[in-house]
């Protein structure tokens, strides 16, 4: 068949032309779809900058410490977002990392198969509720139960801290928080779930024989072992709550100064975008690309700290893990 | 089969670049449809407000059987709209605010615009108040002193004083407002502004302004829902939302006194009795004279922006005619009010000019 391929000239041709042209056609196109990724986001960069253009000529640097934001006078600041992004995402971020680990540990080490599947499909689906409804949710349900509930209680017991003080509202720092919680802790407790999953059988097996209680067990292999997948779903789960806009619009309560009570009306870089950009013109629009700016540089950053962590973590946990570990923890029984 | 690969990639780069054609000529596609019909009209683009979409949807279907002109709105917004007609990307603009010298500046540096007011309609404030009287009554005082955060308590004396005899609990006041960029917020602070210097001074009018106090919420269903959940709260909706979701609507006090219900008669009332119109066709309804008894006091005009020089101009010149006419029979369903005489008469001069 071969032979017979090669003996006609006319095939021999075409085969020829295939071999010549297959190879380069497959690197071309490869490296294009490389080249795509890579100037989709130069691209958005450029275009974040040029849109933003008026305002970084306006106010400079100093834009990013203006605690004002007011369309009437056209003084633009990014301080009061800047704040709610970071107390907001922290927040969501303190609350539901315990709690998707805790989820995590759970669903791998103690629960019985036939509970572990169910609840783990719906943790998966809580990630699937489209952040509008949630947002709706928070306004009619959570919100109220926050100003009815707990932030009462919260003032009545530690209202000595301003972060506490104030009237209890139902829009505000606070509610936001507790929306991004729920909607970060399934991202992170799937992630959790699979770095989990991958401890070494042998390992669990080995502290086991050494006499190490099922918690022990979790504490010294489990958690040392996943620290930096830990890590990297933690940073992940924080990527989506700085970058959520709607729900956080929805409940938040636009107000354009920074508070310190984490009861009251504030905003995000995400949620000021998403509410004021399509009604905005001029410099307000301008001010908005420039809050995009910041946003994405803001992403950048903690994705990058994210990055040395668990690069850290790998070096110092993975490499000598086996014996290591196993090691400390006969000592320490 | 490299060949077949080959192919492959030919196909799909031919299907990309028909598709890329479909997206780049989409707006032009519906008037393919509609030339073949008939006449060799161009189709007419136009984008920007909200509040004048339910309206415009009625325009278009019904000024497409009637005229043979296809038009394609998008509702994106009035600074969307705006800045799509200041860099000429769409064919009209339209704005729930009229625009300031310094956005008129900039829309004529490509030749110059003209502003006509098309349609007319209210905003509506809203409240919740458990174990407070319906149809409380409300002056713009009190209402800016309410949005400034200097009347705080829903039995403020200045609220009892104008309800004698109600029964005022002691809630505290949460002012609800728009945190999205809205007509409606613009003829809200217009009135504030209006009726009360330090409004003015201190948060003034435009479609997105800084509450100094307060809750913002998104939309009209947000800030409804936002008062809906908070008792003794405040807020301030389009009419055609408040005539639809039976929100508790307190009674605004006019210049005559009075306290007219919100409603298409009402706006209507007080468009007939506001006579004055600016240079460029701006018409604020938040100074309304003493005589006009059943005129509600806070209503607003929504625009439409168009150059003078535009090759569109005779489908252009019959689009706005049509709808500043005819098209106003649709308002009174949606909550929108007919023009009064005075505006149509004004806005036919302004249709004049356009096109040399």
């Amino acid at each position: 068949m071969e032979a017979g391929t090669l003996s006609n000239p006319v095939l021999r041709a075409r085969r020829n032309l295939t071999d010549r042209i297959g190879d380069p056609l497959l690197r071309g196109l490869a490296g294009l779809a490389a080249v795509v990724a890579v100037a989709a986001l130069a691209g958005i960069v450029y275009e974040v900058i040029h849109l933003a253009w008026p305002a970084i000529k306006e106010f400079g640097l100093g834009f990013i410490t203006t605690n004002d934001w007011n369309p009437v006078t056209k003084r633009f600041g990014a301080a009061p977002f800047l704040y709610g992004t970071v107390v907001t995402s922290l927040i969501a971020l303190l609350l539901a990392a315990p709690l998707s680990i805790a989820i995590s540990i759970y669903l791998t080490e103690l629960a019985p198969r036939r509970i572990m599947r169910p609840v783990a499909t719906l943790v998966d689906m809580l990630a699937a509720i489209p952040t509008v409804i949630l947002g709706l949710w928070g306004i009619l349900v959570l919100g109220p139960f926050m100003r009815d509930t707990i932030e009462p209680a919260l003032h009545s017991v530690l209202g000595f801290l301003p972060i506490f003080d104030g009237d209890p509202s139902a829009f505000g720092y606070l509610t936001a928080a507790l929306i991004l919680t729920i909607m970060i802790t399934p991202i992170i407790t799937s992630v959790t779930r699979e770095v989990f999953e991958t401890v070494p059988g042998d390992l669990k097996e080995a502290s086991y024989a050494l006499g190490a209680t099922r918690w022990e067990m979790i504490r010294q292999v489990v958690l040392p072992y996943s620290r930096p997948g830990i890590v990297g779903a933690t940073i992940l789960g924080l990527g989506r709550a700085i970058g959520e806009a709607i729900a956080v619009a929805q409940v938040i309560g636009g107000a354009n100064l920074i508070n310190a009570s984490l009861f009251h009306t504030g905003g995000t870089l995400a949620a000021q975008i998403a509410s004021q950009y399509s009604n905005s013109a001029g410099l307000q629009k301008a001010s908005l690309a420039y809050l995009g700016l910041i946003l994405l540089v803001f992403a950048v950053v903690v994705n990058v700290i994210a990055r040395i962590i668990v690069q850290r973590g790998r070096i110092k946990d993975i490499d000598d893990y086996d014996i290591g570990v196993v090691a400390t923890q006969a000592q320490s029984l | 089969m490299s060949k077949r690969l080959l192919s492959v990639i030919v196909a799909a780069l031919a299907l990309s670049v028909a598709l890329a054609a479909c997206g780049s000529s989409s707006s032009d596609s519906s008037s393919s449809g509609s030339s073949s019909g008939g006449g060799a009209n161009s189709p007419l683009v136009g984008a920007g407000s909200t509040l004048v979409a339910p309206l415009m949807s009625k325009w278009q279907s019904d000024f497409n059987s009637k005229a043979e002109i296809t038009v394609t709105y998008g509702a994106i917004g009035s600074g969307g709209g705006i800045e799509q007609i200041t860099s000429r990307t769409v064919d009209f603009g339209a704005s729930d605010a009229p625009l300031t010298e310094e956005q008129f500046e900039e829309a004529d540096a490509q030749g110059e615009v003209v502003q006509i007011p098309w349609a007319l309609s209210g905003t509506v404030p809203a409240y919740n108040l458990e174990g407070g009287p319906k149809g409380l009554k409300l002056n713009g005082e009190i209402l800016s002193g309410i949005y400034l955060g200097t009347i705080t308590s829903w039995d403020d004396p200045a609220i009892a004083k104008l309800n004698p005899g109600a029964s005022l609990p002691a809630t505290k006041i949460t002012p609800v407002y728009r945190s999205d960029g809205s007509g409606d917020t613009y003829a809200f602070t217009n009135y504030l502004s209006t009726v009360s210097p330090e409004f003015e001074s201190q948060v003034g009018t435009s479609t997105q302004v800084k509450f100094p106090t307060g809750v913002g919420a998104e939309k009209n269903d947000g800030v409804a829902a936002a008062i809906g959940q908070t008792d003794g709260a405040i807020g301030y909706v389009g009419l055609a939302y408040a005539a639809s979701n039976e929100l508790s609507v307190p009674l605004v006090e006019n210049s005559a006194g009075a306290f007219p219900e919100p409603g298409v008669k009402s706006v209507e009332a007080a468009a007939a009795a506001v006579e004055e119109i600016g240079a460029n066709n701006e018409i604020s309804l938040a100074e309304l004279p003493s005589t006009a008894e059943g005129a509600y006091p806070i209503s607003t005009y929504t625009y439409v922006i168009v150059p003078l020089e535009t090759e569109k101009a005779t489908e252009m010149k019959k689009f706005i005619e049509y709808a500043i006419t005819e098209g106003q029979s649709y308002g009174p369903d949606l909550e929108f009010a007919p023009l009064p005489k005075q505006v149509i008469a004004a806005d036919k001069e302004a249709i004049a000019k356009i096109g040399g």
